[in-house]
């Protein structure tokens, strides 16, 4: 499955191919005993790493964090600047929740979904000092504060997210329905309190054995897409370890169509390991750079 | 193309394709696929959907070997001069301006990229039209269209738009409102709101990797409805323009339906422009011509591209825009096309119809 993918992505329709790749059966499941190991030894490395961070500072090593040190090094050192939301940067949130709606069939299309996501975002970025209603999500206080144009920018980004995800599987042959986003897996080091790491992914596919993840990329796969694969399933399997420990990882790149799958076994783990290591010490020479340039 | 043989060896021309194809360079004319009543009305509501979806018209069987043989003979194609390009700048990027632009004359192309970005009325409007015709599609609601517009550019879009727009004097900004709300209102007026289950698609970005990576093609297509292929082709691309009508627009259509057949694996069935301005609607069913053309243009530009990337000397080749072009007081080519050798600065005229080829969306 590690070979060129072009054999599955001429083939038509992908949405079958793709759903395949996503309910193969388990080829290898990785023993506890490895994932332990792999844990302390990857604490151990990490610990020794963020203790050279600048006093008072954390790190939470995310996808995005992982990326761009992997990609861009060079502008870790700045990078850390205040969140700014954007339509590009909601889409995702959005659009998973829409995806929600519709995977559970309270919704018929995306874009459905995502006006009624909208909705009810705002409905409860307005409800203040209600305490029957819901928390409201972090980009409804932002989006409602937009104009007109600026909100439909927002849901227009959203709808055409989703339903790129929303075409790219028969969502029908998934027994049960899978997870939709759901909450991001984290895993805090031992032996330090400043670094955890965070893994996401768009869709988690259940069965009986171990589950199967898939990620939606942006442009192109990276060259290391191994490593971008890899994270999502390692961060599964250092904070939960056993059946929980993806089989397999699919990504998908709806913009140029590029699909690629990472079998998940003890080699890809490591590797991935390796990979984070290097990412995590990028990102304190970049804190420590950063506090150099602040203290002159 | 069904088994027309694009799985045959790469760079071939597939047995009885046509020799007689789009000229490089050049779009061909476009077609007639309105009446004379049609072009003196232009289509609305249902009428103008019907044109979208080829109605009657049975959607076309995808040859599942077509995308591979077509990457292939781009790749093929490529191959030798995507090598000469130098690495540590990046892949060399093929986009419809960088294509029409190179096809036209290098050396214009070359000043282009060294001079800094003019944003022009025109590329506002284009701007702000495109955003309008995204909240209408995605929506359903136009308020007040330059509001809308505005507010929209503001929060995804272009920071040198902004810019231009909060230095506008009054009386301009005041004009380009009266424009963009016309075109506002065309849309209204003529484009149904599609149905949530055509699973519309606004600002679509497609990506097209070609030989490992050291050269992308690259779009962004306005408008894209109808779920992936599976047997048939099934899904229609629509580009906005807010400028007038130009025989160029085709080339970069049928570059956006080389990119969507590369990127999907099955190319799409119906393919337009819609012209905000007077709501005239281009409509082309895509055949494997359309394709193929498309392709040799795009293998043609490409390799020039990479040429350039390469270092080569850019050559000069004097063209409507020799007027505009910066590089004019160096080049004697463009100075004997033009009669001068001081450019003229975009946006200083009324009428700079050459010049809004390369500037308008």
């Amino acid at each position: 499955m590690t070979g060129p993918m072009t054999g599955m992505s001429l083939s038509l329709p992908r949405a079958r191919a793709l759903t395949d790749a996503l309910l193969a059966p388990a080829t290898d499941e990785i023993a506890a005993e490895e994932i332990t190991h792999l844990r302390s030894q990857l604490a151990g490395d990490l610990a020794a790493l963020v203790e050279e961070l600048p006093v008072g500072e954390r790190l939470r090593l995310d996808t995005f964090r992982f990326d761009l040190a992997r990609e861009h090094p060079e502008r870790c050192s700045g990078a850390d600047g205040p969140f700014v939301p954007s339509p590009r940067v909601c889409r995702r949130t959005i659009g998973l929740s829409a995806m929600a709606r519709c995977v559970r069939r309270w919704s018929p299309t995306p874009a459905v979904a995502v006006a009624e996501v909208l909705a009810a975002g705002m409905e409860d970025a307005t409800d203040d000092g209600d305490q029957s209603s819901s928390r409201p999500p972090w980009w409804a206080g932002w989006y409602r504060g937009l104009s007109a144009g600026g909100r439909a920018m927002v849901e227009a980004e959203a709808v055409t997210w989703a339903t790129q995800l929303w075409t790219a599987l028969e969502w029908d042959r998934f027994a049960p329905p899978p997870i939709i986003g759901g909450g991001d897996d984290w895993w805090d080091c031992p032996g330090t309190r400043v670094l955890t790491l965070r893994g996401r992914a768009e869709v988690k596919v259940r069965s009986d054995g171990p589950p199967a993840l898939l990620v939606v990329g942006s442009g192109l796969p990276p060259s290391d897409w191994r490593s971008a694969l890899g994270f999502p399933a390692l961060v599964t399997a250092l904070a939960r370890g056993g059946k929980s420990t993806p089989s397999r990882v699919v990504g998908m790149w709806p913009a140029s169509g590029q699909v690629r799958i990472l079998p998940v076994d003890s080699e890809a783990l490591r590797d991935t390991a390796t990979t984070v290591v290097c990412a995590v010490a990028t990102w304190v020479d970049a804190r420590l750079e950063a506090q150099g340039s602040r203290v002159a | 193309m069904a088994g027309a043989g694009f799985g045959e060896p790469a760079g071939r021309r597939p047995p009885g394709s046509p020799r007689t194809v789009t000229a490089v360079g050049q779009a061909g004319p476009v077609p007639r696929t309105s009446s004379p009543t049609d072009a003196i009305r232009p289509p609305a509501g249902s009428a103008l959907l019907e044109r979208l979806r080829g109605h009657g018209t049975a959607r076309p069987a995808v040859d599942p070997g077509l995308a591979g043989g077509l990457r292939d003979w781009l790749e093929d194609g490529l191959a030798s001069v995507a090598g000469g390009a130098p690495v540590d700048t990046g892949p060399v990027r093929v986009t419809k301006e960088a294509l029409t632009g190179v096809l036209m004359c290098e050396a214009h192309l070359v000043a282009r990229r060294t001079s800094p970005r003019a944003v022009t009325v025109e590329l506002a409007r284009g701007s702000l039209v495109d955003a309008l015709f995204r909240q209408w599609v995605t929506t359903g609601r136009l308020d007040d269209a330059w509001s809308d517009a505005v507010g929209a550019v503001r929060v995804d879009g272009d920071g040198d738009v902004v810019d231009f727009l909060d230095a506008l004097a009054p009386d301009a900004s005041a004009e380009l409102a009266q424009e963009v709300a016309e075109h506002g209102a065309g849309i209204v007026e003529r484009w149904p709101v599609p149905s949530p289950t055509w699973l519309a698609r606004t600002q679509e970005r497609l990506v097209v990797p070609l030989v490992g990576g050291r050269v992308v093609m690259s779009g962004v297509v306005d408008l894209a409805f109808g779920g992936p292929a599976g047997e048939r082709a099934s899904v229609c691309v629509v580009e906005i323009k807010s400028g007038r009508r130009r025989i160029e627009h085709r080339g970069d259509l049928h570059f956006y339906a080389l990119l969507e057949t590369l990127r999907s694996g099955a190319p799409p069935f119906r393919i337009a422009t819609y012209y905000t301005r007077t709501g005239e609607l281009d409509v082309e069913a895509v055949t494997d011509d359309v394709l193929v053309g498309a392709l040799q243009r795009v293998l043609a530009g490409t390799v020039r591209l990479c040429r350039l990337a390469a270092g080569t000397e850019p050559s000069r080749t004097p063209n409507g825009l020799c007027a505009w072009c910066s590089a004019l007081p160096e080049c004697e080519p463009g100075q004997a096309r033009a009669g001068t050798d001081v450019p003229r600065h975009a946006g200083g005229a009324e009428d700079e119809d050459e010049f809004s080829l390369l500037v308008e969306t």
